[in-house]
């Protein structure tokens, strides 16, 4: 076919018809179909991206987790599930598990309870409201790595302010960063980031009705009683999810490499123990010790972990989370 | 319908051929940036290099536009990135690396580009005029010091040296060290205590510092100080049990414990000893002659310093070796070796080499530089004079090709700590290095078959 015979979109001759087919025996597209393609169409550079960006390394560290592969050495070998099995007799991959699961505990409970107490507070008619909403968000937008070194300058022993203002009053100055206080350090920084919470809380509370409120205080009920019963309840949803990033970013936190003071690929085995968690065992096995087989099974048992976490608060928290959805939304 | 020279095409095939064209040109491209250099010799080329920012500084890469007509793209250095290119197999022209244990790892896994036959040719880098610094980058399969060379060190000093501040000596009382004569490591860690100053707990004058470059490189001096040696001959093991390499251990863990300068246990925040001893709260840092390039460069602080020998350890024997040796080395998929070695010269036997050496920032790795070293101020020849009798002492202490150094830091400082927090004994803490150390050894001697 030469570009003269190539049919002009609209034209009504009865070679174009011959060419396209009647409409009777074109295949109809339903509308749904035409849904199905727009959304395919529209989604597709983020399916890309999600295949190339995350399938594709997962599928190749799964296949790592199985060698003895290095990055360089040319003589790797398949050792099966034996990267796995060592990883059980491993305390090191234990004990930073444990810790790892501690800090979650008290990170995000803290991290929640002070970003909602923030956010019930901005939400208040105060002067000024607009400023503190800004004061108290700037923190999260500070990069992790200025925090690291803000943390590091504020904490160091013996010339960081924090025991400049311990030595005022007559006590000995503290070894902030190293152990046991440097996990108070590590928690401070992830509260120092509440203003996250804060602003997703502020939206939630914002779409609380005002008319349950006022109700309740007709009935009589007090502050507390009316923050219980009708403020949580409707904020749930909004808690849950905060929960679940929570855990999830918890796990992967990098915080204590960047309050480390050598922050050096080797340098993150002399973290203080306190602060040595998962991922920074795992960082140490990638790229201080050099088993990248090694490491790639550590995080693939962290994802699995981390599905099967979050597959448990979705579980316990089915009862009491409270989804106000709009009826016609469902259909 | 087959479209044929000279026909018009269909509007499905040209789409169809128009987007076969964009996906070889797509991948053209893709072929291009991973492509970093031209691979023809001759001027007008592009040289990638992986480098540190202090390495070659901006105005360097423009310098040698002008002098040598190459032209110089530099990559942060990283580890990781490193292997990410040479596994996809466009590695950098040129690669920083330490020498001391960078050169016996990459060589032993056959990545290195052997650079005797470009040596043997090159007017500019004459064998002879090779300081024997250069012969970290030496390894014959082995043992690292000798076979071919892999590459070359752009200063060196002499790491298990110290400097001092005869300021704070002068406030503590405490006597001077000599300056041809070596104190004992008893005795310098006596004058570290009595150095020491403190205040409501914190460390006002950090009495000395001792931590070599990286920790594996200063045991392995440490335990050559006391006799004997790390690691065993075939490089396939460490033994921190011998007599001379528990001695090693014990002092440096006594070191830690005394906390009079920084450790694992007690980190300095500036992660290295000169803004410290800058500032006059470090009394003794186990530097070599690198540091006075930081030292010249204050004016009051440079007639308080002297630079001092390698301590020994009483019934050891004298040796100050080279910790470091940082330089370049050139991978051996390199695409681009004519020009990279071209860079290679200028940037270690001409003009950056030039003024490295009258900068102080180490002692030049050619011979023929070395009356470029400053001498002008009488501290400078003072310190000098005391360089010049260490480099009679000079040994290269082989490093095993098995593991990184980082490898095995990382795995004293997951042990270590415990023992210099006095909750595990000297004997225990080598007892786990060896187990932990050894299984790292193992698994590297596996890989490189």
């Amino acid at each position: 076919m030469t570009v003269d015979q190539i049919p002009v979109t609209g034209s009504t001759g009865p070679a174009a018809r011959a060419d396209r087919g009647t409409p009777a025996e074109r295949p109809r597209i339903s509308m749904t179909a035409r849904r199905h393609r727009a959304f395919y169409l529209f989604t597709s550079p983020w399916i890309i991206g999600f295949l190339l960006l995350t399938i594709v390394p997962m599928a190749y560290a799964l296949w790592l987790s199985f060698t003895t592969y290095d990055g360089i050495s040319p003589h790797w070998r398949y050792v099966g599930l034996g990267n796995y099995t060592e990883l059980f007799s491993d305390p090191q991959t234990w004990k930073s598990l444990g810790r790892t699961g501690l800090f979650a505990i008290t990170s995000v409970p803290l991290s929640i309870i002070a970003g909602l107490g923030l956010a019930v507070l901005v939400n208040r008619p105060i002067k000024a409201r607009g400023l503190f909403r800004t004061l108290l968000y700037l923190p999260a937008v500070v990069p992790p790595v200025g925090v690291g070194l803000t943390f590091k300058a504020l904490f160091d022993q013996n010339s960081g302010a924090a025991n400049g203002v311990i030595t005022i009053f007559g006590f000995d100055a503290l070894g902030w960063l190293a152990d046991p206080y440097a996990r108070y350090v590590l928690l401070m920084s992830v509260l120092w980031a509440a203003g996250n919470v804060m602003i997703i809380s502020l939206a939630g509370l914002q779409d609380v009705p005002r008319e349950l409120h006022e109700a309740a205080r007709i009935d009589g009920a007090s502050a507390w009683r009316t923050f219980r019963s009708i403020t949580v309840p409707l904020l749930s949803p909004v808690l849950l999810f905060q929960t679940v990033t929570g855990v999830i970013a918890s796990v992967q936190t990098i915080m204590p490499l960047l309050l480390s003071p050598d922050g050096t690929t080797a340098g993150v085995t002399a973290l203080p123990q306190s602060n040595y968690l998962y991922m920074m065992h795992v960082f140490s096995q990638y790229f201080a010790l050099g088993r990248y087989g090694y490491a790639s099974a550590l995080l693939w048992v962290l994802f699995v972990l981390i599905l099967i976490v979050t597959g448990l608060i979705f579980r316990f928290t089915s009862g009491v989370v409270f989804y106000n959805v709009d009826p016609e939304a469902k259909k | 319908m087959h479209p044929h020279a000279g026909a018009s095409l269909s509007r499905r095939r040209f789409l169809a051929l128009s987007a076969a064209g964009a996906a070889t040109g797509a991948a053209a491209l893709n072929g291009c940036a991973m492509q970093v250099s031209s691979g023809v010799s001759g001027g007008g080329e592009t040289v990638t290099l992986m480098v540190k920012p202090d390495d070659i500084s901006p105005e360097l890469v423009k310098q040698a536009q002008k002098d040598i007509g190459v032209k110089i793209v530099t990559v942060r250095y990283d580890i990781t990135k490193l292997i990410g290119m040479m596994t996809n197999g466009a590695p950098p022209d040129l690669v920083r690396g330490v020498g001391a244990t960078d050169a016996p790892y990459f060589a032993a896994r056959d990545v290195m580009e052997d650079l005797d036959p470009y040596f043997a040719r090159s007017s500019v880098l004459r064998p002879d005029d090779l300081d024997p610094v250069n012969d970290l980058w030496r390894y014959d399969g082995r043992t690292q010091g000798k076979g071919p060379r892999y590459g070359m060190a752009k200063d060196f000093s002499q790491d298990s040296m110290f400097w001092y501040n005869t300021g704070l000596f002068d406030k503590a009382g405490v006597d001077y060290p000599p300056e041809t004569e070596p104190v004992t490591f008893e005795e310098w860690l006596e004058n570290a205590e009595r150095l020491t100053r403190r205040k409501n707990g914190q460390t006002t004058v950090f009495g000395g510092s001792y931590n070599g470059v990286l920790t594996p490189n200063l045991l392995a001096s440490l335990t050559a100080a006391a006799g004997g040696s790390l690691f065993t001959e075939d490089f396939s093991r460490i033994d921190f049990t011998t007599p001379e390499a528990r001695k090693a251990l014990t002092w440096y863990i006594e070191y830690g414990r005394a906390k009079v300068g920084p450790s694992i246990v007690q980190p300095d925040p500036n992660t290295w000893d000169g803004p410290t001893f800058q500032a006059n709260r470090m009394a003794m840092s186990n530097s070599g002659y690198w540091l006075g390039g930081l030292i010249n460069s204050d004016k009051k602080l440079a007639p308080l310093a002297r630079l001092a020998p390698a301590p020994v350890f009483e019934g050891g024997q004298r040796v100050s070796p080279c910790q470091a040796g940082t330089g370049l080395w050139m991978p051996k998929k390199a695409r681009n070796k004519d020009a990279a070695w071209r860079v290679f010269e200028w940037f270690f036997g001409e003009g950056p080499a030039k003024a490295r050496a009258s900068s102080g920032w180490g002692i030049p790795t050619l011979k023929s530089l070395r009356p470029l070293m400053p001498a002008q101020e009488d501290y400078q020849k003072r310190v000098l004079k005391v360089q010049n009798a260490e480099l009679k002492h000079f040994s290269v202490i082989a490093y095993t090709p098995y593991a990184t150094a980082d490898s095995l830091y990382a795995l004293f400082n997951q042990e270590a700590p415990a023992a210099m927090n006095g909750r595990m004994s000297v004997d225990a803490l080598a007892g786990r290095l060896n187990s932990v150390m050894n299984e790292q050894l193992k698994r590297g001697k596996e890989q490189v078959g």
